[in-house]
């Protein structure tokens, strides 16, 4: 019995955790991304002076808070795939839970970011550095919104049905794309926050 | 009682139909590939639509003539994708009716471009802008029609429990993402220039290339996908 669950978890660590079609998404979500990047630094080559006031302009400390947050739901999601692994169905619901309540926080800041912006008339259209930060930031809060609405049916699967293989690359999956947010999370972060002009 | 595929490897080659003559004639002939810049004044594309008349107008006729191949292709997704996703499936019904309204703004957005050509000496320069604007927006912005199809046909595939499934999962959940890309679209009525402009990096060379690779790609194993469907249909009534 010892033997065989070796040969599971040795055939195990040699796959890519989830669906590896997951992956296709992903990567070209990220290379998606990261032509944004290219174009936001190139859009900064161009106008320094204007990127480095608005940059002044936004707030770190939620910038940062948001960082914390994401990481923290990144590590409870990791516990609730581990709990899958062994079927440990309580843990993987409490884990869960503690995914999306943390995660929820991100959508609080981030609204409260966004408008306290429109509370100071600036909206995408002020200037070019507004334009990358709303259309940025807002395509990845989009991605955070499925990211919670994955979590959510993940929650339901896990409350209700079996915790078995599929299952198991069930929420692997799920896990990897909310690594991938809060990974173009922390290249954001940087990038918009704390990047300044050279 | 075993499926009728006999016209459906037919009907599968006309999303590539619609490709050819969305690249040549709506793009290439209408002057679409890529557009005029939102930035661009009145006299610009006056001036084009007068220049280029019987180009424009030969490209639309041809457009809207093929424009109903991508309903046909549609069709034809469905009646594998039954094989994959269950017969009775709500998924089937979401593609097919995703793809059969694709039709619609195509081909009313390449009307607004044939009425443009259609008499570009007696309309004034801002009405002729009207018109490229409005096909632009209308194209674009009915994105969400073609998502649900693009995202209907990933997940569809996906319920695929062949050990070698019909639509290799990387095209579903690439299909997945092209549908989701697509909302990228929403951006532009509010830019004239710039990467999320109709004409910019984003809203037209990325979003246009991600669906010109999508659907011949899905085509090709759709094409695939029959031959094995029918050899199924042998062997169980071989049985």
């Amino acid at each position: 019995m010892l033997a065989r669950t070796d040969e599971i978890t040795v055939t195990r660590r040699a796959a890519l955790p989830g669906d590896p079609g997951v992956w296709v998404f992903i990567l070209a979500d990220m290379a998606a991304f990261a032509l944004f990047f290219l174009l936001f630094t190139l859009g900064r080559i161009g106008a320094p002076d204007l990127f480095e006031h608005g940059r002044r302009t936004l707030n770190v400390g939620l910038g940062l808070a948001n960082t914390l947050i994401l990481l923290t739901s990144s590590w409870a999601m990791v516990q609730a795939v581990a709990a899958a692994r062994v079927a440990d169905r309580i843990r993987t619901v409490r884990f869960l839970w503690l995914t999306l309540a943390v995660g929820s926080g991100f959508a609080v800041s981030k609204i409260a970011e966004y408008a306290a912006k429109a509370q100071a008339g600036i909206s995408m259209l002020t200037n070019d550095f507004y334009m990358y930060y709303f259309v940025l930031t807002g395509i990845h809060f989009f991605h955070f919104l499925i990211g919670c609405a994955a979590i959510a049916v993940t929650l339901t699967k896990a409350r209700t049905q079996l915790i078995d293989g599929r299952f198991r690359v069930w929420i692997e999956s799920v896990g990897c794309y909310w690594h991938m947010v809060d990974l173009l999370w922390i290249m954001l972060f940087p990038l918009l926050y704390l990047q300044r002009a050279a | 009682m075993p499926d009728d595929l006999r016209h459906v490897r037919f009907c599968a080659w006309n999303g590539m139909i619609f490709m050819f003559v969305f690249m040549v004639f709506w793009g290439m002939m209408g002057g679409n590939l890529p557009p005029w810049g939102g930035d661009q004044p009145a006299s610009v594309i006056a001036h084009y639509f007068r220049a280029n008349r019987d180009l424009v107008r030969t490209g639309m006729v041809v457009s809207m003539t093929f424009t109903v191949c991508y309903a046909v292709w549609g069709l034809a997704i469905g009646k594998v994708m039954r094989h994959a996703a269950g017969r009775e499936s709500i998924l089937v019904d979401l593609q097919v009716w995703g793809a059969g309204l694709t039709v619609v703004p195509v081909l009313v957005s390449s009307s607004f471009w044939l009425a443009g050509a259609y008499r570009p000496d007696t309309l004034p320069d801002a009405i002729l802008q009207l018109l490229y604007d409005m096909a632009w927006l209308l194209i674009d912005l009915a994105y969400s029609v073609t998502s649900v199809q693009m995202i209907a046909l990933g997940v569809g595939f996906l319920q695929d429990e062949r050990h070698r499934p019909l639509m290799p999962k990387w095209v579903c959940w690439y299909s997945i993402w092209v549908g989701v890309m697509f909302v990228a679209e929403c951006l532009m009525p509010f830019f004239k220039s710039g990467p999320f402009a109709r004409q910019g990096i984003l809203n037209f060379w990325i979003e246009f290339s991600i669906f010109f690779i999508y659907a011949p790609v899905v085509t090709w194993y759709l094409v695939k996908a029959i031959p094995r469907l029918e050899q199924e249909a042998a062997g169980a009534g071989a049985h």
